[in-house]
């Protein structure tokens, strides 16, 4: 070989090395069955389904272990025995009812996560929309400054010190606690800065979504609580926000209490702000898996076994008359009731109406009081670790439907035309306890549900009325806290410290987050 | 200089190859034998200065083509070396004096070394050292094999895959499997790969020797050689074997008699029916084996086509398997240029049946009268089996008898190869291969089926998953000698992989007809409704690498060897593509330097080496939006689109620092053989999600690469030869290795702000009722694989009231809230050790293999569950039930759950008998019978099914960072004996 051959060798051999490294050193990552943003956020359709990142957020409202668990199973109207070897999952049911939660318990991180979840896709869309300066896209920034005020008011209420996080892009990666008074005040000027901004429509093109009146009745809500959250009234703002959503005569009373609760009940006259579930476009309404037991997949024809968990206390059962259209009628050894009601109990049939239901797995002594006949009763004996599994009647106040899913499709109402009249009334009542209108507004409900009317309003009646009208709508909670009931005892539970009236701060969330403060007495 | 340029021209490979000159070249054949005349089979034999070789067949014979003038090298282990000038013979016979064990030739990452310049952990297994008997996976080949590897299936689920753990654990987020290199193709899969097809396989255990394999290297690495044909030698051989496999521990349930006795009251329903007999037969699986190999000249070929048919001991599990595979090579351009072409094919069809049905079969009532009446009218909706509505409770005949599940797997795999000799000492080589594999499965639950399936009015299933790479290398070799009796050996590489993952799949159900099972989607009615669905998905990754190593062998004494890699890899972050993984590793024989009387072989080596371990999955360091839901909008749902993730440009892979420390020794000519290393790594960087704060992040975790692990461990490697005279010989071989706990140093890094605030649980009991009861505690600071519980009172586990009495550890005066839970025990093994007996008595030989693993706690979640006295009033509950008749309490976790899982087995016992070659009919040049036993006896005080280690739980994210876990939903074990014959023609 000549040496004029090895330097073409070589000139040949570092051409070929130069031109393969370029092109297999790329290590660019591509994307195939996802979007980033450099590839979305084109069309008008593409922007409403990024708006619509803010609002699936709230179909984890209902989740069994949710806003849903800590707003009612921490009440004297929602409890999740530990039937045997059912629910007893490490004590969270039995700490979460009697107000011995802890800063792990699932119930208060899942809340959590899915709150400022919530803020966090508002806050987002709010950056990404103002960065477009898109005209289509105007509107939605003053509905998702709106819907994230809500979002903090469900924080203030629950957690009371949470961070305020308004911004996206440069936002502080541990964002240091604010006060509940600040939290307040920013809720309240965030609604009150939204309010021209979005919509007055109401119809179905806004079904779902925030308008003017939702905006107005989360603003009666923080007022009405504003003793509770800042610590001094504000009663009289709480009644003309009210007054807003009434004298805008978009809402009315419907003649049946239970058609903002039927399996069709998308679209009721009542409905101020609902989640529209779905039980395939937008699943997370699973009542009917929480509270029936497995034996009654047989009453409804379920494409699931229910799981035997959720159900009343005996005490709030009975506060209702046995008239009141609301609590329904029990079944009886002749049949099943056919009168739809807030709970079910007495002995349980098939779909049917014609084979009772027995349970197989009740023989042993202490499992049910009348071995196997299946028979729902509103007594609890107790709420740990051996319930009944028959104990405490169940929660049918949102219709199961025959042949049904575990996810329901009934729309789940945030915000209805009867809780605010009864706020009004609750308004008026608290500045002048001898108001006419008040006593009006309240009877109005009590009418339709079939009940005498009261003479007059007292606390002790008020709040037992709200707790009729408003079982299994996550108010019950917020409720006790302002009539000062929420501490006290109850079936299966002691009287506690005023420092369980808010949740304590996640235990993931301060490890994650060193300039979290935790709440006193956690 | 020349050198040098020579050097420099090496990536011009292609076009070298023009200037090849021809040379003459030849055919040697002949037979390796002993001192005693006996042949030596497997021996290798090397033309020098090349990777031209090949090895003795059974009857120790070989032939090999050589150029003029070559030197070829005979070495088997135990032997000494014995090189021959060719010269113009053709039939060269070699007796190989015993005594020199150390010039065996172990397989490297990317080349191979004689074993006595090794200077980092590696053990070599070779095919006659296999475990026999119903192998079915590559890696249940070298089960107890290799020290500090454990390999460990609990259950004998055919289909069921073996989770393979090497030294402990080292990393907290990415992948704990070895990387799989088969003949060189990067990311094999050991089950697409006949085990009667494997010549031999290395494991590369410590950092200095998986380096050069860069970010996939941290998990250790197995090096998978197959056999290949022979010139001149035309060989067909048949192997075929049939296994009888029994159903061996179950759980102790109580019997329909101990049930109606038992002092709880249960429902007697008035039948005796044993569930486990229902649910298990005798598995009968044979398998077949056929090869041929030859060649002629310069070229040889091995072609092996492989059928097993292999049922379970659980009814409707099972699978068949084809497996083809053809391996060829040539040489050509006067011998410079060598190509080799391996091209495999397996085709399965498994039938993956239920694991839940063991559950079921658990807790189902023994005194059912029927498990099925087709004419009864009251089961009619259930197709007249047996059923009763109570949570979680489905007959588990009618579960594996209604519904169906199966998987077909087809994987293609080619690669080529081609070798050019530049020079004597220079070679380039370039290297492409091609993997592919395609798995469809096909779920269809009954109209009828109670479990699944009547809730849909029938509901079928069926994805096709493909998985498929490419890769290309080129790489140059080059060896020199120096002044000084100094050896080098270069090598320099590129390596460029690419892998896609796409799949699609579909489920619907409400059918008019069970007929069409899973094979008609389009009949299903629920899609117009919504509840039928279909996704597809694609996903794709690179690896760039370059890669140089330098091999030095000073005077056979001192030996050094270093290797650099760069890896770049598309799943990390944008900021860090690129990774840089060094090694080096020195040895000396101390034998050889100071003339140590006494020892043959006293090889003191250290070994330092950076690997990593990648991301697992792709674009994990992207902010993405996918689907979020649907969003009601004007009347209608339409999709709605939101952050699935959040980004992380610095996002990079895990990062393994490996000291290890070794001696290799022979004593007494070679008759005591063995090593000792020890190893401590650590781990950096580990890829963890944590949970972020929300806002200001879009979505609620991050990978992040944070944290500290600390591993290490001490392994012993013996081999015993004893002479008992005449023919007859007993070899002792003995494995064994102690893992210290892994400790999670830190999780936390304060700069961005990212910690584990101490401690998470995680690793959920689950339902029913223990929900909210985590298993594992992973704490800074403390060793990885803590189990986590209430402490019982070992003396008083029940109080007076019938209740559980567990301890109050955190003396508040309450006794099971969450602040008791503490520490009650520890998943991974401390020990774990194999003694294998082979025993040669002419024409008998026998070998008997132990295994055992001590040291490891096992939480038994069947006791958790199911032996509270109580729950005999909706199930069947174990017979240790009995001992607690007084308990009231529901059943609750706690330290009586968690038992010892030290165990010795007799995991596998061969007898063979060997034909004499005088006796052999005519046509055949072999006859063998073997019978094998699998897990003949188990010495455990486990209580559960099976006391094997679980190195990861399945039930839970926490995965390899909860060992120890004994889920209910498991198959159960066998026990097996194999028939088997192997001829040769």
């Amino acid at each position: 070989m000549t040496s004029i051959n090895k330097y073409i060798k070589i000139l040949i051999a570092a051409l070929f090395v130069v031109a393969l490294m370029p092109a297999c050193t790329d290590l660019e990552e591509e994307v195939f069955s996802e979007v980033t943003a450099d590839n979305f956020f084109q069309t008008e359709d593409e922007f409403i389904s990024a708006l619509g990142a803010a609002y699936t957020s709230l179909y984890g409202y209902m989740g069994t272990v949710s806003v849903w668990a800590a707003q009612e199973v921490s009440t004297d109207e929602m409890v999740v025995p530990t039937r045997g070897p059912d629910w007893g999952d490490g004590g969270h049911w039995v700490r979460l009812h009697q107000q011995l939660w802890t800063p792990e318990d699932p119930t208060v991180n899942t809340t959590w996560n899915f709150l400022f979840g919530g803020v966090s896709a508002c806050n987002r869309l709010i950056f990404q929309f103002e960065e477009l300066q898109n005209p289509l896209t105007d509107p939605f920034i003053g509905e998702l400054q709106a819907l994230r005020a809500i979002y903090y008011l469900w924080l203030l209420d629950m957690y009371g010190n949470v961070p305020i996080v308004t911004s996206f892009a440069d936002a502080d990666p541990t964002p240091p606690t604010n006060s509940r008074t600040e939290v307040y005040n920013f809720v309240e000027s965030e609604l009150l800065a939204a309010l021209p901004k979005v919509t007055s429509d109401v119809s179905g093109a806004t079904y779902g979504r925030v308008n003017q009146m939702v905006v107005q009745t989360a603003l009666a809500r923080l007022y009405l609580n504003a003793a509770v959250y800042k610590g001094s009234a504000e009663w009289a703002k709480a009644a003309s926000a009210t007054n807003a959503v009434i004298s805008s005569g978009n809402y009315s009373i419907e003649p049946n209490y239970f058609a903002n609760f039927n399996v069709d009940n998308s679209g009721s006259s009542e409905f101020i702000w609902a989640i529209p579930y779905d039980a395939v476009f937008a699943g997370g309404l699973n009542i009917v898996m929480q509270t029936l037991s497995y034996l009654n997949q047989e009453t409804y024809s379920l494409a699931a076994q229910p799981w035997n968990g959720w159900c009343t206390l005996e005490e709030f059962f009975n506060s209702y008359e046995d008239h009141d259209l609301r609590k329904g009628q029990p079944n009886t050894e002749d049949g099943p009731s056919t009168v739809r009601g807030n709970f079910l109990w007495g002995p349980q049939w098939d779909v049917t109406g014609k084979k009772r239901l027995v349970d197989a797995g009740t023989l042993a002594s202490g499992v049910d009081p009348d071995g196997e006949p299946f028979t729902i009763r509103p007594e609890i004996n107790e709420l740990f670790p051996e319930a009944w599994r028959e104990a405490g009647a169940r929660n049918t106040k949102f219709e199961f439907e025959i042949g049904g899913q575990p996810n329901m499709n009934n729309d789940y109402p945030l915000m209805r035309y009867s809780d605010v009249l009864l706020m009004r009334a609750e308004a008026l009542w608290r500045q002048n306890p001898g108001d006419a209108e008040a006593l009006a507004l309240v009877n109005q409900i009590r009418e339709r549900a079939g009940v005498e009317p009261f003479t007059e309003l007292t606390a002790d009646n008020l709040l037992a009325e709200r707790g009729r009208e408003m079982f299994a709508e996550t108010v019950r909670r917020t409720d006790l806290i302002r009539f000062g009931k929420f501490l006290d005892p109850w079936f299966g539970k002691d009287a506690m410290d005023e420092c369980k009236e808010i949740f304590p701060i996640p235990k993931a969330q301060t490890d994650a987050n060193p300039n979290l403060v935790q709440n006193p007495c956690y | 200089m020349k050198k040098l340029l020579t050097l420099a021209s090496l990536a011009c490979a292609l076009v070298l190859l023009t200037s090849a000159q021809i040379n003459a070249q030849r055919t040697v054949s002949g037979v390796v034998s002993d001192s005693n005349g006996e042949a030596l089979i497997g021996a290798n034999i090397l033309e020098k200065g090349t990777s031209n070789g090949t090895i003795t067949d059974l009857d120790g014979s070989y032939s090999l083509t050589v150029a003029d003038g070559a030197t070829l090298v005979f070495s088997y282990t135990g032997f000494t070396d014995t090189e021959v000038e060719v010269g113009n013979q053709s039939t060269i016979d070699v007796s190989l004096q015993e005594g020199e064990l150390l010039d065996e030739v172990v397989v490297t990452g990317y080349g191979t070394q004689k074993s006595r310049e090794v200077t980092s952990s590696i053990v070599s297994v070779k095919a006659e050292d296999f475990n026999k008997g119903n192998v079915n996976d590559v890696s249940q080949l070298l089960q107890g094999k290799v020290g500090g590897l454990v390999i460990s299936r609990p259950g004998s689920n055919p289909n069921g895959g073996f989770n393979i753990r090497l030294r402990g654990l080292s990393t907290v987020g990415a992948s704990t499997e070895p990387l799989v290199v088969i003949d060189g193709v990067l990311g094999g899969d050991l089950n697409s790969i006949e085990p009667q097809d494997i010549a031999s396989i290395e494991v590369l255990k410590d950092g200095s020797a998986a380096a050069i394999y860069g970010t996939r290297g941290a998990s250790g690495v197995i090096l998978v050689t197959t056999k290949r044909g022979e010139a001149g030698v035309s060989k067909v051989e048949y192997t075929g074997q049939v296994t009888f496999e029994t159903s061996d521990q179950r759980p102790d349930v109580l019997t329909s008699d101990e049930y109606r006795n038992f002092p709880a009251q249960g429902q007697d329903l008035g039948g005796n029916i044993n569930w486990f007999d229902e649910l298990t037969e005798t598995g009968i699986s044979h398998i077949h084996n056929l090869s041929l190999s030859g060649g002629s000249g310069s070229s040889s070929y091995r072609l092996s086509a492989n059928f097993r048919d292999v049922k379970g001991i659980a009814k409707t599990t099972g699978f068949d398997r084809l497996n083809l595979r053809g391996n060829f090579s040539t040489t050509a351009l006067d011998d410079k240029l060598k190509i080799t072409a391996n091209i495999a094919s397996s085709t399965e069809d498994a039938n993956l049946g239920f694991n839940e049905a063991f559950r079921y079969a658990t807790i189902y009532n023994p005194t059912t009268t029927f498990i099925r009446d087709e004419g009864n009218p009251d089961f009619a909706e259930w197709d007249g089996y047996f059923q009763q509505r109570l949570f979680d409770y489905y007959n588990p005949v009618a579960l594996i008898e209604q519904n169906r599940r199966e998987n077909e797997i087809k994987t293609l795999t080619m690669n080529i190869r081609g070798d050019y000799s530049l020079t004597d000492d220079l070679n380039v080589a370039l290297f492409y291969s091609q993997q592919r594999s395609n798995t469809i499965l096909g779920e269809y639950f009954d109209k009828n089926s109670f479990w699944q399936g009547q809730n849909r009015n029938g509901l079928a299933r069926r994805r096709d998953d493909e998985a498929s790479d490419q890769l290309f290398r080129i790489e140059a070799n080059y060896a020199t000698e120096l002044d000084g009796n100094v050896e080098l050996k270069f090598l320099a590489g590129y390596e460029y992989q690419d892998f896609t993952f796409q799949g699609f799949g579909a489920q619907g159900g409400d059918f008019l007809t069970d007929a069409f099972t899973f094979n008609n989607l389009g009949a299903a009615s629920d899609f117009p409704n919504g509840l039928g669905s279909v996704f597809s998905y694609k996903n794709t990754n690179r690896l760039i690498s370059f890669f140089g190593r330098v091999n030095a062998n000073i005077d056979d004494r001192f030996f050094v060897t270093a290797s650099l890699r760069r890896d770049g890899s598309s799943r990390f972050g944008a900021e860090e593509k690129w990774g840089l993984f060094p090694a080096i590793s020195a040895g000396a024989d101390l034998a050889k330097i100071g003339d140590l009387s006494g020892f043959d072989q006293l090889k003191l080596r250290v070994g330092y080496g950076v690997t990593g371990n990648n991301v697992g999955e792709s674009l994990l360091s992207l902010q993405r939006f996918g689907a979020t839901g649907n969003f009601f909008f004007d009347g209608e749902f339409v999709s709605s689109f939101g952050p699935v993730s959040n980004p992380n440009p610095g996002l990079k892979w895990e990062t393994k620092n490996d000291l290890n420390i070794g001696v290799d020794f022979a004593v007494g000519d070679y008759k005591l053989t063995g090593s000792v290393e020890y190893y401590n790594s650590t781990t950096n960087d580990g890829i963890f999600s944590f949970t972020v704060p929300v806002p200001p992040n879009l979505f609620g975790s991050t990978f992040f690469n944070v944290g500290e692990i600390n591993n290490d461990g001490i392994e012993l490697t013996l081999g015993y030869l004893i002479d008992l005279g005449g023919d007859k010989t007993w070899k002792i071989d003995f494995s064994a290795s102690r893992w210290f706990t892994p400790t999670l140093v830190s999780l936390t890094d304060e700069n961005r702000g990212v910690s584990l605030g101490g401690f998470i649980d995680g690793a959920n009991l689950g339902s029913p009722g223990q929900n909210g009861t985590p298993l594992v505690r992973l704490e800074e600071g403390a060793p990885i694989g803590q189990l986590l519980g209430l402490v019982i009172d070992p003396d008083d586990p029940i109080d007076d009231a019938g209740f559980w009495n567990f301890v109050d550890v955190d003396g508040d005066g309450t006794q099971d809230d969450i602040l008791d839970r503490t520490i009650i025990g520890n998943g991974f093994p401390d020990y774990n050790f194999g003694i294998n007996n082979t025993f040669n008595f002419g024409n008998l030989d026998l070998n008997v293999f132990f295994r055992g693993v001590l040291g490891h706690d096992l939480i038994n979640t069947f006791r958790a569950f199911y032996e509270a006295p109580g729950q005999i009033s909706a199930y069947n509950v174990l017979a240790s039930s009995a001992d607690i008749a007084e308990l009231k309490d529901q059943p609750q976790f706690s330290s009586r759950h968690v038992e010892k899982g030290d165990f010795l087995k007799l995991d596998n016992l061969t007898i063979g008998y060997t034909l004499d070659s005088g006796s052999l009919p005519a046509g055949f040049s072999k006859i063998r019978f073997f019978l094998t036993g699998q897990n003949l006896f188990t010495i455990t005080g486990y209580s559960g099914v099976s006391p094997e280690p679980r190195l990861s739980d399945s039930g839970s994210d926490f995965g390899s960072l909860a060992p120890g876990i004994d889920r209910r939903n498991e198959y159960f074990t066998a026990r097996g004996f194999t028939f088997g014959l192997n001829l040769g023609f």
